[in-house]
This record gives C-alpha cells, structure tokens and sequence, in this order.
C-alpha cells in the first residue's frame, strides 16, 4: 500500500527537474577537465586561435614530452607518492593511536587533551617558530619534516573518535572477557570496524599529503621537492612577477603545457576517488552521527 | 731482498700519493638560485661544468621556484638557520634591509679587499656611484651587485608591422601617431580593442609614463606608488596628484571611452596572445624575446610584428627607468663562520665577476659554442639554426644569458645574440636623448621611518589605483572630479609621504 502510494507521488515533472539538475552539474564537473585534456593534447597555435573545445585539435603529444623532461620530474614524482604513502602510513597510526584512548571518556585527563587538541585547531605557532621547532629538531631536509609535524590532524582526529565511540562498548567488554588486553582490542576488534573510517581519514590525508609544496619548499632540499612543487613552478611560469616587472614577466610558458600539468597531477588521485567512494560516504555519515 | 722490496714498493707508494696529497680540493659551496620554470636549471649546463673545472670549485646550486624564492630566502635569513653560503638574485630591497641591519646578512663592503674581479668590473664600467646608491643607512654594502654597462632596451611598444605597411602608416613617433594608427584599425575591426598588454595594465603603465613626465603605479620608477622624480631639480615630486598624470590619465580615458585601450588587462600571456594572434588586438607593450612566438601563434596571413622606440609625449620620449646594477651576490651571515670564509668570496668573486667568467656566462665555452673570428663571435651551426632563436636557445642547452646566474651585462655582447633588428632598435634608443633614465635609489630610511613611509604608501597606493581606474574607464569625470581627487589624496598625507622621501633621499 505504501509502496503504491510512493510510486503514484511520483511526478514525471520533479523527476525531469532532477535529471535535468544531475545533468547540469555532472557537465559542470567534467566539461573543464574534457577541456583541459583537449587542450593538452593540441597544438598551441590552434589553442591560440580558439579552435580548440573538447577535441583535440592538431593532435600531439609535445606538451607532455616537454613537462617529463623537466629535470627531475620523475625523481619528483617518485618522491610524492613517497611522502603521500609512508605520510598517509604514519598518520593513520597515529591518530588511531591517539583517536582510541581519547574516546573514553573515563580515562582521566582525557577532557583537557581534548581541549588542548581543539585548541591546536584554532592556534597554531606561526611560520617562523615552527620553522625554528623543525630545524632545532634537525629535521629539515628529511622526509620527516613534512611527515611527522602533519602526522596528526585534529579535524581526522575527531572523525575517528566520533567514529569509535559509535560502536558498542559490549564489544570492547566481551574482548575483556576473552582476556584481550587494551592493544589487542584495539587491533583485533576496533580496527577491523574503522575501515570506512580509515578509508576516509586516509584519504583526506593522502590528499594533504599529494597537494602539499609549502611545507616540502621551505623544509627541504631541491632534490627532495614533491612534484607539486614543480609542477607549480611551471604553471606559476606566466605569473611571477617582480615589482619592477622584467624577467618574470618575460617568462612565457605555453597553455598546452600548463593543461598537461593539470592533467598530470590531478588525475592520480582522481583516480583513487571511484575505489574509495563507497567507504568514503559511509565514514563522512558515521563520524558525522554520534551513535 | 723482501725487505728491499718492501721498501722500495712503500717508497713508490708514498712518491705515487705524493700529488694527490698535494692537488687542492676543490672547494664547495652552496647556493640559493632563483629557478625560472621556462628555464629549468641544470647543473649539467656547460657553463656551470666548465667554471667548476676551471676554478677547482663544486658549486652546489640549490635552484628553489621564482615564485617561492623570497619566501624561502627570507625564512631562512630572518631565523637564521639552514642558510646557504650565498643567495643569487638577491639585493637589500625591502624586508632584505632589514635583515641587513639587524645582522643577518655579511656586508661585503667591510671584505672589498677579497672582491679584486667586482672592483675592476666596477671601475672598468664606471658604475662606482651606482654601486654606492645601493648602500644602506650604515653605509655599508650587502650585497654584490649584477652591473649592466648600458640599459637595454628589450621591451616596448610591439605593433603589427604588416598593418603599417598595408595602411601606409610611418613608423610611430608620438602618442598621436599611435592613436591614428590605432582609430584606424578599429574603424577597420570594430570588435577590437587595438591597444593590449602583457601581464596588466602597470605593464603599459610603467613604459609609457615616463614619455608624459611621471610614473606612478604599482610599477613606479621610484618604488613609491605615487610618487615621482623630477629628474631635473633632482628630487621627488607628487607625481600621483601633478598635471603631468592628469595628462596622461585624460590620453588613457580617451583610449578607453574610444574602444582603443584593451578593457580587459589583467591577464596571462595566453590571453594576450590569443588578442594578437587572432587580430583582436594589434599594438601591444611587451618584450621583443615574445614576438616570434606570438607571429608563429597567427594564422593572418602576412602577420608581422615589430618593436618600436618610446614614443613622445609631454615629458619627452621616455621609456621605464632602469638601474645599472641588480639583483645579485647576497651572503647570510652564516658564511662568516666558515674557516675558509676569505676563499669563499675569492672564489665567487672569480665564478661571478672574473673577464673569463663573464665571458663564460655570456658566450658559454670557448671553441663549445662559439669560435672567434678576429674580433668577431661565430656561434655553432646549432646555435644559428635553431627555431628558438640564438639567445633561447643557448640559455637551454648551455645555461648563458640566466638572470641570476649573470651578473656582468655588457650591451655589446648580448646583441651577438640577437637579430640585426633588435640590435637596429637598440643603436636607436641608444642615439635618442636620455630614452632610458636611471632609477631612483631608495632613501636611507631608519627602522621607525621605513614602517611609517610603508603604512603611508600602503593606503595611497590603494586609493590612487581605484581612482586611476575610475577615471581611465569614465566612472568618475577627470574635468569634475579631479580636485576630490587631490584632496582625498592630500587628506590620506601624499603631502607627508613625501616629504619623508625628499627629506632621506640619497641624491
């Protein structure tokens, strides 16, 4: 009865609306990425000229040649996915390290932790300390300068412990039972039910950690540098400007090349999306929603 | 018999070590360089390969993105840590003053004794009082300067030739000349905007005000913003609020109000190739380097531009003020502590500023890339041939001609590199009167005098650009709003701006 009574609801108009509204913003997504890809596959003189939409026109492949053979750009490469796996790696155990005793809330002196982690969300130390806290560290030019300062985020933090706490404490009571100690419930019970979590922490970090070029220009050497930075730098060519304008402003690099940038550092992770949406969904409600 | 030859094996052993003992080691040193993404450094450049060699010296470049160059170089100076022993393409500018007087930076003046090659080059090119412009309050040097012996005049007004020529028009002189040859292209193209620019509007603005007697903009000569130099009384003016800036902002909003004057400025150099290549733009202030690219960029038949002299106006026929010297040789005081500290700044000396360094740096190896015939440079058949162009080209494949990297500039040298146009429009500005003037050396402020001229340029550089572009794009009326103007101006203390410049000018 009900089932029938939803179906007669059903208006062909409100359905029409929603494909129609689907329609438009899967066209606002995809249209500028086909256009980028179009444009990275053409020839300049024909992006000049306007004749390039979502085909390429006068085919070729010189703007990729020309961003791969900048020197580096492979060793680059190889250094993001470095630092985003191992960054990723790190950061998960330790915010699960972290996020697990913080969701009791009978553990003494959980509150103030607590406040003091909130506290770090909205207060940081500042450029020049931290650079000085790095460095006294004798971290710069390690791996570790743009690993472990970022290896903990508050707002990934919250999310887990939100997501721990949702689950049922008989769980964690029957383990104890068992005679699983604090460590073995949390790997062998808590762990296996965070997945979706994980995944959604995980990939917001791996994300930090593809994206980021300040931390990996001001704490590390040349040799080091991410390929966010370069391909910043690249895309950055036409921009830099001086006061005094001059050089920078000379600086010309083609439109072809800066799609082929665009395309070559954004698709990777592009990609990861499709494998983890359906975790992803699920731990953005459950950290969401206090069970 | 096996103690004999024992001995004399340990006596050929210790004969045969004997002249690697002895060979010095080459000396390292590391270096901040200023990378530039259209031309990605390599220490595999032959120049670099080849000073190392010749200098017995490792050079370890550190090339840190041009965007993100300041940024790196001044965290580094301001906590002091990590520094490199030198930092290419830096000057005393700025927040870098202030890491100068407050100890951060070596002044080298105080070691002039260890720099013999900058000296002569200095003295050879007669840029001593130029060189001295860039002191500090203290009096002090903090920095090796890059010398140019004469400005260059490498970019301008670029319009299409072939237009010209198809017109009969004469070359330009004047800005009226120019604004006959532009209201007839756009009676000829009504959906053009015939005048355009690189990068935004202070680009135009910086070349062309000068011609009217002012310069002011985010791209003034003086580095003020607002105000001016007279270059006659030797002292600065308001130029923001003079009649010289009412005159050329009333040439700008009649461009403006006759569809002449592109309204879209702020863009990158796609965009502003597009406009030329595709004819909806056919004058435009930019480089000579970025001709070929935009000609190659057309498909209008007949396409051709071509780069001009300044034009006359008002003040003359002027174009940007430039500087003898630049950016160069900047050392953290870090460098001080090393033992070899005096063999340090020796061998930069030598690397940066030696004749057979310069040459190095401007021609690349000898009998590599160029041969001499007599007194003539002959570059390789490689180097002739290429589709870049001889100076892009060898920039690549041989790393010369790098800002930062070089740091004596003689005119003469550089227009090897070019076409005989270029070196055609040099002679020419070179011959006209004064085209080119100097640059204002910035005042030897004090700390509590550099922040309150710095909150004060601040606030009038802001008003000064929405009036500018209310008044060029006819939101506000010159002839009517000019005196609110002035006293919004005056109101917001461009009077004491400047008299905190005249008071603390250098010259």
């Amino acid at each position: 009865m009900i089932h029938k009574h939803r179906i007669k609801d059903k208006s062909p108009a409100l359905d029409a609306l929603i494909w129609f509204v689907m329609i438009f913003v899967l066209l606002a997504c995809v249209l500028p990425f086909l256009y980028i890809i179009a444009m990275s596959f053409s020839s300049s003189r024909a992006i000049l000229n306007n004749r390039v939409s979502l085909w390429p026109v006068e085919f070729n492949v010189e703007a990729y040649r020309q961003v791969f053979a900048y020197p580096n750009f492979f060793k680059a490469y190889g250094n993001t996915l470095i630092y985003t796996f191992f960054g990723t790696l790190i950061s998960l155990c330790m915010m699960v390290l972290f996020a697990y005793p913080l969701s009791k809330n009978r553990l003494k002196g959980q509150s103030l932790v607590m406040k003091l982690v909130v506290f770090s969300m909205f207060f940081g130390g500042g450029l020049v300390p931290n650079y000085l806290l790095i460095s006294s560290l004798k971290l710069t030019g390690t791996v570790f300068a743009i690993i472990l300062p970022f290896a903990i985020n508050q707002f990934n933090l919250i999310i887990l412990i939100n997501f721990i706490r949702s689950l049922p404490e008989e769980l964690e009571e029957a383990a104890r039972i068992d005679g699983l100690n604090y460590f073995g419930i949390l790997i062998r019970i808590i762990l296996p039910l965070l997945t979706a979590a994980l995944a959604t922490v995980g990939l917001y970090t791996a994300v930090f950690f593809w994206n980021d070029w300040f931390y990996a220009l001001i704490y590390l050497k040349s040799y080091q540098y991410p390929v966010m930075l370069l391909l910043r730098n690249i895309v950055n060519g036409t921009t830099m400007v001086g006061e005094a304008g001059g050089v920078g402003e000379k600086a010309f690099v083609a439109i072809a090349i800066k799609s082929a940038v665009i395309i070559t550092s954004t698709l990777p992770i592009i990609l990861l999306y499709p494998f983890l949406q359906k975790y992803f969904v699920k731990g953005m409600l459950v950290g969401a929603i206090k069970g | 018999m096996k103690k004999l030859l024992s001995l004399f094996l340990a006596a050929l052993l210790v004969l045969g070590l004997a002249p690697l003992s002895l060979a010095e080691e080459p000396i390292e040193i590391s270096l901040y360089y200023s990378d530039n993404a259209t031309l990605p450094f390599r220490q595999d450049w032959p120049v670099i390969q080849t000073l190392e060699k010749q200098y017995n010296v490792k050079l370890n470049f550190e090339p840190i993105p041009m965007g993100d160059y300041s940024t790196k170089a001044g965290l580094t100076l301001s906590t002091g840590e990590n520094t490199p022993d030198v930092m290419l393409y830096l000057s005393t500018g700025g927040a870098y003053a202030s890491y100068a007087l407050n100890g951060a930076i070596v002044p080298i003046s105080d070691y002039a004794e260890w720099t013999p090659h900058f000296n002569a080059r200095v003295e050879e090119m007669g840029l001593q009082q130029d060189v001295d412009l860039n002191r500090l309050g203290d009096g002090k040097l903090y920095f090796l300067p890059s010398l140019f012996d004469l400005p260059f005049y490498d970019g301008g007004l670029i319009l299409r030739e072939d237009y010209l020529v198809k017109k009969g028009f004469e070359a330009p002189k004047t800005f009226d000349d120019l604004y006959n040859i532009m209201k007839a292209y756009k009676e000829d193209y009504p959906d053009s905007y015939p005048l355009t620019s690189i990068v935004a509007l202070r680009v135009v603005q910086r070349m062309t005000m000068p011609s009217f007697g002012v310069s002011v903009g985010r791209n003034t000569g003086t580095g003020t913003g607002t105000l001016s130099w007279d270059y006659e009384k030797k002292e600065y003016f308001a130029g923001a609020i003079s009649q010289q800036y009412k005159d050329y902002i009333t040439f700008m909003a009649k461009l403006h109000a006759e569809g002449l004057l592109d309204p879209e400025l702020e863009q990158d150099n796609a965009s502003t190739a597009k406009k030329l290549a595709t004819g909806a733009a056919m004058a435009v202030y930019g480089y000579y380097d970025q001709i070929g690219g935009w000609e190659q960029a057309s498909e209008i038949e007949g396409f051709k531009l071509n780069m001009y002299p300044p034009l006359e106006g008002p003040g003359g026929a002027h174009h940007q003020p430039k500087s003898k010297t630049g950016s160069g040789l900047l050392f953290p005081i870090g460098v001080s502590k090393r033992p070899d500290f005096e063999q340090v700044v020796r061998k930069l000396d030598e690397v940066f500023y030696s004749e057979e360094a310069t040459k190095l740096w401007c021609f690349g190896p000898e009998g590599d890339s160029y041969t001499m015939d007599g007194d003539k440079v002959v570059y390789n058949d490689a180097i002739l041939s290429s589709a870049d162009g001889i100076y892009k080209y060898m920039q690549n494949a041989y790393g010369t001609g790098c800002a930062g990297l070089q740091n004596v500039w003689y005119l003469e040298r550089e227009l090897t590199k070019y076409d005989d146009n270029y070196a055609r429009i040099n002679a020419e500005v070179a011959a006209m009167d004064n085209a080119i003037q100097y640059t204002v050396p910035v005042p030897s402020f004090d700390d509590v005098t550099a922040e309150d001229a710095s909150l004060l340029q601040t606030t009038l550089l802001d008003a000064f650009n929405v009036w500018d572009d209310e008044f060029r794009t006819g939101k506000k009326s010159i002839e009517n709003d000019w005196d609110a103007y002035v006293q919004d101006m005056k109101d917001k203390g461009i009077e004491q701006f400047l008299k905190l410049y005249n008071d603390n000018k250098k010259l």
